[in-house]
């Protein structure tokens, strides 16, 4: 059922993606093939791939699970949250919080979630960014170091 | 002769001083990384891969850490295979089946010192194999043109559906989406925009480090969210820790075969130490025939999948390192990372860069002595290392990960590209899409298209290219055989069953 799903709309995806592809089109001929064939190619195989798994889906022992759902959506909202604030907020307070939210859907206990939280964002800031070179945004704490 | 004098000069660039800190720091991380379960040498190599490339590490330091960190997981995943009956890889699942069992009768120190020996045993084999069949496949391979690599490239990703076995529709899919995520960016022939929706971010396309951590880091964290449940307990290794004599000498044969098989496996473009493990656990199984105790805690077991799954990682390094086509996903990760150091690996990269090649490949020799000797004393605080929780490890995965793809190009749209990328994998996963087949295909989805319109323009537009030399022919016969292989397997699935109903 669920792959089915998956293949109906990639079919679709390959059609929108085929009208995108069908644009490409290079000022000058450099080579026989151009920039338009392979991609096209690429996506007919995808689509008759589609097209099978639509009519042959096979077996899959897959049931939907509200929570599961639910706690997986609220861990990619977290990831996004994470993504989206990494540069605003700067590495060491992102992190924690991140840290701290994702300890505690991974049935961790609010202190020690909370303690390790703090640590990781502080300890890994030093690690990558003194000892292991590696340039991480300031974010809010930008005011309080001199560089 | 030749061979030896370089193999002493890449033992020189493996000897540095850095080199073997780098050897050593990687057989380390490896094995944890290799010990936990869900993260698999995929993992690793990803992780570490960023880490490696924003350190500014040479690119043969780089590689003799990443192959020390695949390695290593290849040692590591036996380990909560044989305590916890949990696979840490996908290449211990055989591993389990025999390990386990020993360890609830008390053998755990046995299963844990021999299946380090294994693996050992392995590793070396097909190491020696490596030195001497890679610079004669080298030579061999510089005689293939666009028009062979183009073939070759097909027929890798056709050996990955016919190996792959049960879905060979998905894995075949799986790689096409792999190629189509590849085609993003600037068309490198004519400067076209392709699949790029007017961002600027994406015009140099998806970045391969972006592709690997959101695909298989952060799919893996949404996997183990299903996973967590508390409550699981490793079996301690008491008892006796060293295997004795006799046991060895039992199981010697056993480690020499699997590694062959494995070695040669491995060097398949496309099959896999997960694939060589199974198969040597059942060619072991049919062999011992009765008298064996497979499946109960038989210590051929243990040492067959445990030799071919190092065999067969170790192996997997010839196509890499001669043709530039990936023999499994951890390779085709190691590839991107050459690329990422403006490295082509192919041919003639035993003539230019013969630091990297013969380093790396002395890098492997060392490598394994180092893990056996780690593996054997250390198992007590390996073991321990089980016991870290996952609301400690889910956020330490997620922080590197971050930090990895961050420090790439500096851009919070590559971090949220990265999310996507990892919740699309993580559907792939639930509908049972193999996601190193995609992988194997990202990576070569670029060299393919190059090929493919590098050799349609010698021959001027005409499709008879593709077919006209002897080796693109025998390629295509190969790649036939391949794809054919799911449907004979269930043409005889079917005959047996009718057989079974007369």
């Amino acid at each position: 059922m669920y792959v089915r799903l998956f293949a109906a709309s990639w079919l679709l995806f390959c059609a929108v993606l085929a009208v995108i592809a069908w644009g490409f089109q290079a000022p000058f001929a450099y080579d026989p093939v151009g920039p338009r064939a392979y991609p096209l190619l690429l996506l007919a195989l995808m689509a008759a791939g589609s097209l099978w798994l639509l009519l042959k889906p096979g077996l899959l022992e897959q049931r939907f699970n509200r929570r599961a759902a639910l706690r997986a959506t609220l861990c990619v909202l977290t990831l996004l949250a994470y993504a989206l604030l990494f540069e605003t907020l700067g590495f060491v307070i992102s992190t924690a919080l991140a840290a701290f939210a994702l300890g505690l859907l991974f049935t961790g206990r609010p202190i020690p979630c909370a303690i390790t939280a703090v640590l990781m964002g502080v300890l890994l800031y030093v690690l990558f960014d003194y000892l292991l070179d590696v340039p991480l945004p300031l974010g809010l704490f930008e005011a309080f170091v001199e560089s | 002769m030749e061979t030896l004098n370089f193999l002493m000069q890449g033992f020189e660039v493996a000897m540095r001083p850095e080199n073997l800190l780098m050897a050593l720091f990687g057989a380390f991380v490896g094995t944890i990384v290799g010990m936990l379960p869900g993260l698999g040498p995929i993992n690793g190599v990803a992780l570490l891969l960023p880490l490696a490339f924003a350190l500014g590490l040479p690119p043969e330091t780089a590689l003799i850490l990443l192959a020390a960190v695949y390695l290593g997981c290849e040692y590591g995943g036996r380990i909560s295979a044989i305590l916890l009956n949990v696979p840490g890889d996908a290449a211990a699942v055989m591993t389990t089946l025999d390990g386990y069992p020993l360890a609830r009768q008390g053998k755990a120190g046995i299963a844990l010192s021999l299946s380090a020996v294994s693996s050992f045993i392995g590793s070396i084999i097909a190491t020696c194999g490596v030195v001497l069949f890679a610079p004669l496949l080298a030579k061999w391979a510089v005689a293939f043109g666009p028009a062979e690599y183009f073939v070759l490239m097909i027929f890798a990703i056709a050996c990955l559906g016919g190996m792959v076995g049960d879905k060979p529709m998905k894995t075949l899919m799986a790689a096409l989406i792999g190629l189509a995520l590849a085609t993003v960016g600037v068309d490198s022939t004519t400067g076209v925009y392709r699949f790029t929706f007017g961002s600027v971010s994406l015009s140099d396309g998806i970045q391969f480090v972006i592709v690997v951590i959101g695909f298989f880091s952060v799919s893996e964290v949404l996997l183990m969210l299903e996973k967590t449940h508390n409550g699981q307990k490793a079996v301690k290794a008491s008892g006796r820790l060293l295997f004795n004599f006799k046991e060895f000498t039992f199981t010697f044969w056993t480690m020499v075969r699997s590694a062959v098989a494995g070695f040669v496996i491995g060097t398949l473009p496309g099959a896999g130490a997960t694939i060589a493990s199974a198969m040597t656990y059942m060619t072991e199984k049919r062999m011992a025939g009765s008298t064996g105790k497979f499946g109960e805690g038989d210590l051929r077991g243990l040492a067959a999948p445990e030799a071919a799954n190092n065999a067969s990682a170790c192996g997997s390094l010839i196509p890499m390192l001669t043709l530039g086509v990936p023999g499994s996903g951890t390779t085709a990760v190691m590839i991107g990372a050459l690329t990422l150091y403006n490295i082509t690996p192919g041919p003639l990269l035993f003539e230019q860069q013969p630091d990297v090649v013969w380093g790396l490949i002395a890098s492997l020799f060392i490598g394994n002595v180092i893990l056996l000797v780690m593996n054997i004393p250390l198992v007590g605080l390996f073991s321990r290392m089980l016991s870290v929780p996952n609301w400690v490890l889910v956020p330490a995965i997620t922080v590197i990960s971050m930090v990895g793809v961050y420090a790439v190009h500096s851009t919070t749209f590559d971090l949220v590209l990265m999310v996507g990328l990892g919740v699309f994998g993580y559907i792939l996963r639930k509908l049972d899409f193999p996601l190193s087949a995609l992988i194997l295909g990202f990576v070569l989805g670029e060299l393919m298209e190059d090929n493919l319109r590098r050799a349609l323009s010698i021959s001027a537009g005409d499709l008879n290219i593709l077919w006209h030399s002897p080796i693109s022919l025998g390629l295509w016969a190969l790649t036939a055989v391949m794809l054919g292989m799911p449907g004979l397997r269930w043409w005889r699935a079917r005959r047996a069953a009718q057989l079974a109903n007369v």
